[in-house]
């Protein structure tokens, strides 16, 4: 059955577009977005991630639009972003380079440079705090001047310098736990530019994880641990900080002091550790590690660790579980696609339905016409 | 001084900086803009640790300049929006393109930008290493 064209909503589809204003107006509050971008700092990197489009003014303006609904604003940031020239593809970037604001590895206590816990929620209590109801700008300043004095006593004790964080999976290649590997040049391919096809390449999977929907990876990658899926993942390390961004001339043969510095991006990387017996020769086996690999825009800690437990998954495709499956995996976790889907639900069928409906009716008259031919015989 | 540092320099420092900079050459040399500061995106190459391969991490705004001075044109490219800076930019990399005699004391000063970047983000890494763990072991 297919679709067919009706008319004669314009009118009320141009009060329900009014309504929807009203219900984001008539509070009569202006939310400035400034205010966003400074207070929903979470709500940000979840929507640059998943939209795929690292801009924290376009995402506040987004979320404004949205009235906070991630979905939405995704979707918006996704249009815009069909709308601007790609430029430049940016020199290769080394997530060694990364400028650290918090590090951590839940498999190895002594790491290299220390357990740096940076910002973050983990060892707060989950208690509302009701004080956040009275906050003024006059008890913010305060408190940003009296951690700004605490700082600078400790300037003077420490005298600290840059960091010099090794990673943790250089350390184990070095000890020989993990195989060291050469790098890989190979030019990655785009789903931005390339629909996918099956088999796909590890390049379209890690990037259709980076900009999944951030419930749906890290659902998937709970369901592989409870047991839909054949893995035992830990946090090998854990970071969040800044990669710089640079781009060649795009007529210049130049060198690497030749590239343009553009600024840098915040992400968050995670390097899980997945043990398995590998098979030695005449039989032996040996423990060995697997790395699964996540990195994702913004400070999303709970994305990147799923996304390196699914890119694991997807690497030993196993039919047995949905999870190592990589249809099932990749078609599903786009916001955009999964929530247009649901949503275009809501459209009129009308045509469709009253075609199911005409069956039933048709298949019920039909029964009760035997039914008393029976009777009659 | 090379275009990869003194763009870091110029973008991570005060941006009065590159205004002063470009405002120096634009008195005395004839400036077009060829391509005036507009929007883009920069598709971002990644290297995974775990293969080593590469994958697109997803884009990033930018704001890009291209600017002609003495027939020498300059690019001025930054995340976000920043037009003025884009034009910037592109005036100071035309300006360096064509080894004006302007640019020859721009290092010191860039040098001493520097310097001031280099002491915010020291600043910044102290901060942060107040939240590293020290370990103790506990008797049990």
């Amino acid at each position: 059955m297919g679709y067919v064209a009706v008319k004669g909503g314009t009118q009320a589809i141009e009060e329900s577009i009014k309504r929807l204003k009203y219900e984001r107006l008539h509070k009569e509050q202006v939310l400035e977005t400034g205010q966003i971008e400074a207070g929903m700092r979470g709500l940000i990197d979840q929507v640059m991630s998943e939209s795929s489009l690292y801009n924290e003014k376009l995402a506040a303006l987004a979320i404004k639009q949205a009235e906070g609904n991630p979905e939405e604003a995704v979707f918006l940031l996704r249009a815009y972003r069909s709308t601007l020239p790609r430029k430049y593809c940016s020199n290769i970037i080394e997530t060694g380079e990364m400028k650290v604001e918090r590090r951590i590895s839940a498999s190895f206590k002594d790491i290299p440079g220390g357990q740096i816990l940076g910002a973050t929620t983990d060892y707060t209590h989950r208690l509302l705090d009701f004080n956040l109801m009275k906050e003024t700008e006059e008890s913010v300043s305060e408190w940003l001047s009296n951690y700004a004095l605490e700082n600078r006593t400790i300037e003077m004790l420490q005298h600290a310098s840059e960091f010099v964080l090794p990673k943790v999976l250089d350390y184990l290649r070095k000890e020989g736990l993990i195989p060291p590997l050469e790098n890989n040049d190979a030019e990655p391919d785009d789903v931005t530019r390339e629909s996918l096809e099956f088999p796909s390449s590890r390049s379209q999977r890690l990037q259709i994880l980076t900009r999944g929907e951030t419930g749906a990876v890290t659902s998937l990658a709970y369901a592989v641990i409870r047991g839909y899926g054949a893995l035992h993942p830990t946090v090998g390390e854990l970071r969040v900080g800044n990669l710089p961004i640079y781009v060649g001339h795009p007529n210049e043969e130049g060198n690497d002091e030749d590239e343009y510095y553009i600024g840098d991006i915040k992400t968050t990387e995670a390097e899980m550790l997945m043990p398995f017996m590998a098979e030695k020769e005449k039989g032996k086996k040996e423990l060995e590690f697997e790395i699964g690999y996540g990195l994702c825009f913004g400070q999303n800690e709970t994305k990147a660790i799923a996304m390196g437990i699914l890119d694991n998954c997807l690497e030993h495709p196993d039919n047995s579980f949905p999870s190592h499956n990589e249809e099932f995996v990749l078609l599903h976790i786009d916001s955009v696609e999964s929530t247009g889907f649901i949503s275009h639900l809501k459209m009129p069928h009308y045509v469709t339905f009253q075609s199911k409906l005409d069956s039933v009716r048709k298949t019920k008259a039909k029964a009760e016409e035997q039914e008393e031919v029976q009777a009659y015989e | 001084m090379k275009r990869k540092q003194r763009t870091e320099i110029l973008i991570e420092g005060s941006h009065e900086l590159a205004k002063s900079l470009a405002n120096e050459i634009e008195q005395k040399y004839s400036v077009s803009v060829l391509q005036e500061p507009e929007q883009g995106l920069v598709m971002l190459k990644v290297r995974e640790t775990s293969r080593k391969s590469l994958f697109y991490l997803g884009e990033v705004l930018v704001t890009e300049c291209k600017a002609k001075v003495e027939g020498k044109i300059g690019i001025g490219i930054v995340k976000g929006d920043h037009q003025d800076l884009a034009y910037h930019l592109a005036v100071i990399d035309a300006a360096f393109l064509g080894d004006l005699p302007e640019t020859k004391p721009w290092a010191g000063i860039l040098e001493i930008e520097k310097y001031y970047i280099d002491q915010k983000r020291k600043a910044k890494n102290e901060e942060i290493l107040r939240t590293k763990v020290s370990f103790e072991t506990m008797d049990v």
